[in-house]
Formats: structure tokens, C-alpha cells, sequence
């Protein structure tokens, strides 16, 4: 597997007593999560009598998911484990972006501007990526989408921008 | 048994059933389709195509083709979704063979025995004798199912809420238990997805639900969504890191010679049939399915052979049993959803989802209210893994050259395709962004370790969990005990709890890391 976290000495910022960094983390994140999950439906109503209100279940799921997470926490401090995966930017920051655009862009200008546009921002987040045969597949996979999801399923896509088709 | 037979014969005959297409330039003539049949055979078609990319599991297979059903009549969309699951299981154990990079959990350990076999230039008996098991596996399962299925709705009838809670907690537990990988972890990411699928309207009060006045929310996350953000998304985000194409070893010989000779039929025998029997009853399991199948079968195949040193270096029979115990399996977990209405894994967790888009609630109702739509993807089982036997092996050539594809070019085609899918679900650019968010979401899981798809299973249940927790204290007036005091519902508890205890027990976790670690020696 390649995803094993990479050892790197002396470059962890965290103290040396927590023996399983990445658990650490993990519970740690979970545990802020399950407090935002909590301040997120402090308003929602909680029991009464012995019906379940609407805050009831999600006030519940919290509670056990912040239980949970201190435990992996605690595992995290008192056991031995891996240390912290490494990041990568440049596919999460791309792929991303590539996303975005197409969500900004599929209403205003339509899916064949949007499908080329964030397939080429997409293949940035590749040092491999040649830029001819980009453009050339990319092409060919926005005319195929654009006879695959409007006409062979039929499903309501808008191809060209709005302003030409006004 | 009359009854067996009468109810296949429907799923036959929605199977075969033929629609008569008239289009104008025949004036007037027209040409019966069997539109269900085509349906499978797309589905398993596509489903092989994409599931034979590398890095692409069958979760995000089937999640990604998700939007292609939306547009079809609830039978024909099921239909395809299975073809298309099947279809992604055998690209699977494809690549692992061909290239090493087993495309999904459930095909590691194909790889192990597979690959070595192909480079001993045997890739041919390897892929015939993969599709060989595969089908004998599921017809056996098809055949399970038909038989299992209307007992279990009766049974599944009987049940009140505070049992289908037990339930629904016992087949949780059961997936983490089965599950590769840390319990405590497990266990947490079924509890975010709970958390994640309470977001939206409350089902009784319709009060929103952290949904932050965002309106796209005020009806939930969208589960294809989820899915497509976490095994989409994240799984590109993931492969990019590796650098793709770097330790890609594709078997270069050209396959040739697709027939196993008379003693890798011998060999393999046996263990197709014990394979099948371990897959199904695995698969049948809440939170089994078809990961745990193939490395049990594996593990037994090793453990009882009389040369257990020829495993891992191209034994035929590992490659027989994984791939038989993983088919047998994958249908088989179909079973808890038909029947009860509970997906035991992640793909039938997607399985659920699209049965809600179409307004289909799983469940023993289903089977009786709408029986063609059940044994209807029943029969297609059968068919599909016949298609699957067809189509295949003549097409191998065409799967190895789309091995070929780069990675490069590949992931950007892979993010317009999901983008477009999400986009076409709801017409909604917010579900876009939500997926990209959980794409993130899902590299950082990744990152530390934990398991998403768990996450996906809780997600799922998390409704059906809080409304029949809430039924059942109704009832019982607010008595908790409510769920011990019921004989059923006390006794799937008691399971629940022994299978925790015993998962946490050092002795017999060290044997459960064996069966997943075996892939690593």
C-alpha cells in the first residue's frame, strides 16, 4: 500500500509523549466535530415526556461520536502508532478547483464550457500531464458527454452558455 | 417449492419481457425489444469498463454510474445497477490478475495468485477459471436468494420496531467485526454517518436540522453525493499522490491460450465449491459481502491445502476459491436488503439509495407489493452472470488495452464524468461542491486511517435507525428495557454484544488481523 504514512524524523510538531500522532489527530478532529454537531442543534427541541424531539437523535449521535473520539485520541497518546500521513497539494488543490469551476460555471455557460474548462484545470494537478493530448481527449470527452447525458438518458443538461441561446 | 417456482418464473418473465419499439422510419412495423436484458448487459458491460480502471473500487463504480439509472423505470434502473456491480467486481479481479493493482478491496487477494499466474504467461486459464467460479458461484447464490427470500419477508413482517432497531445495530456491529482495520475507528465512522444523515428535516416535526438555512440541505445530504465525494473524489485525490502510473507492472505477454487445461479444472473444483459456500453464507451475514468472503476463502484454501508453499505463487486455486466465495457473496448480500430492507454493505447501501430515488422503500413490503421488481433483479442475477461468462472472456483484449490508459488522462476524465452526474441528479451546482467537499473530507479519512465506507453504511441506516428508536419507545411508553424485554429484539442484542466483546478480545482480533494481513505476507 502506498498510503503508509511516510516516517519523518524530527519534523512532527507534536510532543513525543503522544506515541500514535495519527490517531491523535483523528479523535481530535472527530471530537470538534461532535461539539459543532452539538452547537449545531442546540436550538432543535429535546425530549418530552417520552417522545423523542427533533434535537433528540442528532444530540445523541453527538454525544456518542465525541466519546468515541476522545477514546481514539486517547489510543492515540497511550499506544504506539503511525506517525502522520503525508500531504500532497498539488492533486487535492486542483481537483478541487476543477470542481468548483464546474459548479460556478455549468449554469451561466452550460456543460460544454464547463466540462472543458475544469477537465483541463483538473489535469494541472498532474506533473505527467502533456498538454496536446490533454486538450484532445478533453475535447472528446465533452462531446461525448454532451450526446451521453442529454440524449442517450435523456436528462435535462444545458449544452451551450445562456447568453447564446437567449 | 411451487411457490420457488412461480415466483422465478416472474422474475423471468419481467426479465424477458419484451417491448414493442415502433419508430416512425419502419412505418408502422415494429421490432420487440427485451429492453431489461439490454439493460443488464450494459450495466454489466459499463460496469466491467469502469471497474477494470485502476484504483476505481466497485463503490465508486457503482456510485458513479448512479445517475446513468435515474432515467429509467424503476425495474429496468435496478436491473442495470446490479449488472453495472457485478460488472465492477469482475473488472476488478481483471486487473488484479493483468496487473497487480487489485482495483477494489475484495480482488487483493486474487491479485496475490492471479498475477503470478499471468506472469508465468497463464493469464488466460487465470481469467477463464475467475469467470468459470464466478458464474457457478452465482447461480448457487441466485438460487439462495430465491429460496431464502419469502421465508425471511415473513420473518422480517413479524418484526416491531425495537426489533429492526436490534436488528439494525447487530448488522452495524457485524460490519465493523468484519471490517478490516481498527473496531474503535469502525465504530466512529458509523456514528458520523448517523450524525451526517440527521442533517435535513426532521421526518416527524419537519423542523430543520443543521441544515444552516442552506436550502439545498432542507432535504439531507444527498446520498449519491456522500458517496461520490467520498469513493470518488477522494479515491482520485488519493491516487494522485502515488504518482498513478509509476508502479504500474502490466503484464505485457499477450494473453493467449484463454482455456485451463483438464487439471486446473481438477484442481480448481473443489475449491469453487468451497468457496461458494463460505461466500454465501458470508455474504447472507449483515456487514459481510464480498471483502471478508474472498480473504476467508483464501485463508481456508491455504490452511488446508497439502502444499500450502504453492500459494502466492500462482496457485490455481487461489484464484478460483476468492473469486467464487467474492461473487457468491456480492449476491447474496442482496438478501438482507430484499428481504429486510437493511443493506449489509456500502454498494447495498447505494443500492438503497437508488431504490429511494426511484420511491422505493427496501423492505418486506417491497416483496410483497411489488414482487416483479424483486424477483425480476433476481432472475437478473442469473442473467447477468451469464452475460458477464459471454462477454468477458472474448473481450479480454479490450480490457487490457484500456489498462493501458494513463492515469493522466484518466482522473480529469473521471472528475467531469462525476461532476456531471451530481450535477444531474438535482440540476443543483451546491451538490457539486458538497461532493468536492466530502472529496476532501474523504482524502483526509484516508490520510488517518479510517474506513469510509462504514461511514456510507451509518448514513444509510441513520433514518431508519431514529425512526424505529423512536416507534419503539413510543410504544413501550419510554421504557429503554423495551429492547431486552422483546425475546427477538433481546436475543439479536445479546449477538450484538457478544460479537463487540469478542471483537475487542485480543486473542481473536490477532486472528481476524490474520485473514486481512495474509494478503501482505
Amino acid at each position: 500500500m502506498s498510503n503508509k504514512p511516510v516516517q519523518e524524523e524530527g519534523k512532527s510538531i507534536l510532543p513525543t509523549w503522544i506515541k500514535g500522532p495519527q490517531d491523535f489527530i483523528g479523535g481530535l478532529a472527530l471530537v470538534a466535530l461532535a461539539l459543532f454537531a452539538l452547537w449545531a442543534s442546540r436550538d432543535l427541541q429535546g425530549m418530552h415526556g417520552f417522545s423523542f424531539g427533533a434535537g433528540t437523535a442528532p444530540r445523541m449521535f453527538s454525544v456518542l461520536l465525541l466519546g468515541l473520539g476522545a477514546a481514539i485520541a486517547a489510543v492515540g497518546v497511550l499506544s504506539e502508532g503511525a506517525h502522520l500521513a503525508k500531504y500532497h497539494w498539488r492533486g487535492p488543490l486542483f481537483v478541487t478547483l476543477a470542481i468548483l469551476s464546474f459548479a460556478l460555471t455549468i449554469r451561466p455557460m452550460g456543460m460544454i464550457f464547463a466540462a472543458m474548462t475544469s477537465f483541463l484545470i483538473a489535469a494541472c494537478g498532474s506533473a505527467e500531464t502533456r498538454w496536446t493530448e490533454t486538450v484532445i481527449v478533453g475535447a472528446c470527452l465533452t462531446a461525448f458527454c454532451s450526446l451521453l447525458f442529454p440524449y442517450a438518458l435523456g436528462l435535462p443538461l444545458q449544452l451551450l452558455p445562456t447568453f447564446l441561446i437567449r | 417449492m411451487g411457490d420457488l417456482f412461480s415466483n422465478l418464473g416472474l422474475g423471468f418473465g419481467v426479465v424477458f419481457n419484451l417491448v414493442q419499439w415502433s419508430p416512425a422510419f419502419l412505418g408502422g412495423m415494429s421490432i420487440p425489444i427485451p429492453v431489461n436484458i439490454l439493460l443488464c448487459l450494459i450495466g454489466a458491460l459499463v460496469g466491467t469498463l469502469v471497474g477494470v480502471l485502476p484504483g476505481i473500487g466497485t463503490i465508486a463504480t457503482v456510485a458513479m454510474l448512479l445517475p446513468i439509472t435515474f432515467g429509467l423505470p424503476p425495474v429496468g434502473a435496478l436491473i442495470m445497477l446490479a449488472g453495472i456491480y457485478y460488472g465492477a467486481q469482475y473488472g476488478g479481479s481483471t486487473t488484479s490478475i493483468l496487473v497487480n493493482i487489485p482495483g477494489e478491496a475484495g480482488s487483493v487477494v486474487t491479485a496475490l495468485d492471479g498475477f503470478q499466474m499471468a506472469k508465468q504467461g497463464r493469464a488466460g486459464p487465470a481469467l477463464a477459471i475467475a469467470a468459470i467460479g464466478s458464474f457457478f458461484a452465482g447461480c448457487v447464490a441466485t438460487v439462495l436468494i430465491a429460496v431464502l427470500g419469502a421465508p425471511l419477508t415473513r420473518v422480517a413482517l413479524a418484526f416491531g420496531p425495537a426489533e429492526y432497531f436490534s436488528l439494525m445495530v447487530l448488522g452495524l456491529i457485524f460490519a465493523v467485526v468484519l471490517a478490516k482495520g481498527s473496531v474503535l475507528k469502525a465504530i466512529a465512522m458509523i456514528v458520523l454517518g448517523l450524525l451526517l444523515s440527521m442533517v435535513g428535516s426532521d421526518i416527524e416535526t419537519g423542523a430543520s436540522r443543521m441544515a444552516f438555512n442552506i436550502p439545498e440541505l432542507a432535504d439531507g445530504l444527498g446520498f449519491a453525493t456522500v458517496a461520490m465525494g467520498l469513493f470518488g473524489f477522494a479515491e482520485i485525490i488519493r491516487n494522485l499522490d502515488t504518482g498513478g502510473e509509476s508502479d504500474r507492472e502490466l503484464v505485457q505477454q499477450k494473453v493467449s491460450g484463454l482455456m485451463p487445461t483438464a487439471k486446473d479444472l481438477k484442481d480448481s473444483t473443489p475449491a469453487v465449491l468451497r468457496g461458494t459456500v463460505l461466500g454465501s453464507i458470508l455474504g447472507i451475514l449483515p456487514g459481510g459481502g464480498a471483502v471478508i468472503a474472498s480473504f476467508a476463502a483464501y485463508t481456508l484454501e491455504k490452511k488446508i491445502s497439502r502444499t500450502p508453499s504453492r500459494f502466492g505463487r500462482g496457485a490455481i486455486e487461489g484464484v478460483a476459491a476468492p473469486e467464487s466465495a467474492n461473487n457468491a457473496a456480492a449476491q447474496t448480500s442482496f438478501i438482507p436488503l430484499l428481504t429486510l430492507g437493511i443493506p449489509p454493505n456500502a454498494v447495498m447501501a447505494l443500492m438503497v439509495g437508488a431504490m429511494t430515488i426511484h420511491g422505493i422503500v427496501p423492505g418486506p413490503q417491497v416483496m410483497q407489493k411489488q414482487p416483479e421488481l424483486v424477483w425480476g433483479m433476481i432472475a437478473s442475477m442469473w442473467v447477468g452472470n451469464l452475460m458477464l461468462l459471454v462477454i468477458n472472456l472474448p473481450l479480454v483484449g479490450i480490457w487490457v488495452r484500456l489498462l493501458r490508459v494513463p492515469y493522466r488522462l484518466m482522473f480529469p476524465s473521471i472528475v467531469i464524468f462525476c461532476s456531471i452526474g451530481i450535477y444531474s441528479v438535482n440540476n443543483a451546482p451546491v451538490d457539486v461542491m458538497l461532493a468536492g467537499a466530502f472529496g476532501i473530507v474523504g482524502y483526509w479519512l484516508i490520510k488517518h486511517d479510517f474506513e469510509p465506507a462504514p461511514l456510507l453504511l451509518g448514513m444509510v441506516l441513520g433514518p431508519l435507525m431514529e425512526e424505529n428508536l423512536r416507534r419503539a419507545l413510543l410504544i413501550s411508553r419510554g421504557d429503554w428495557s423495551v429492547f431486552i424485554t422483546r425475546p427477538l429484539s433481546a436475543v439479536l442484542m445479546l449477538i450484538a454484544a457478544t460479537l463487540l466483546v469478542l471483537a475487542v478480545l485480543p486473542s481473536l482480533r490477532k486472528k481476524r488481523d490474520e485473514v486481512f494481513v495474509e494478503s501482505e505476507n
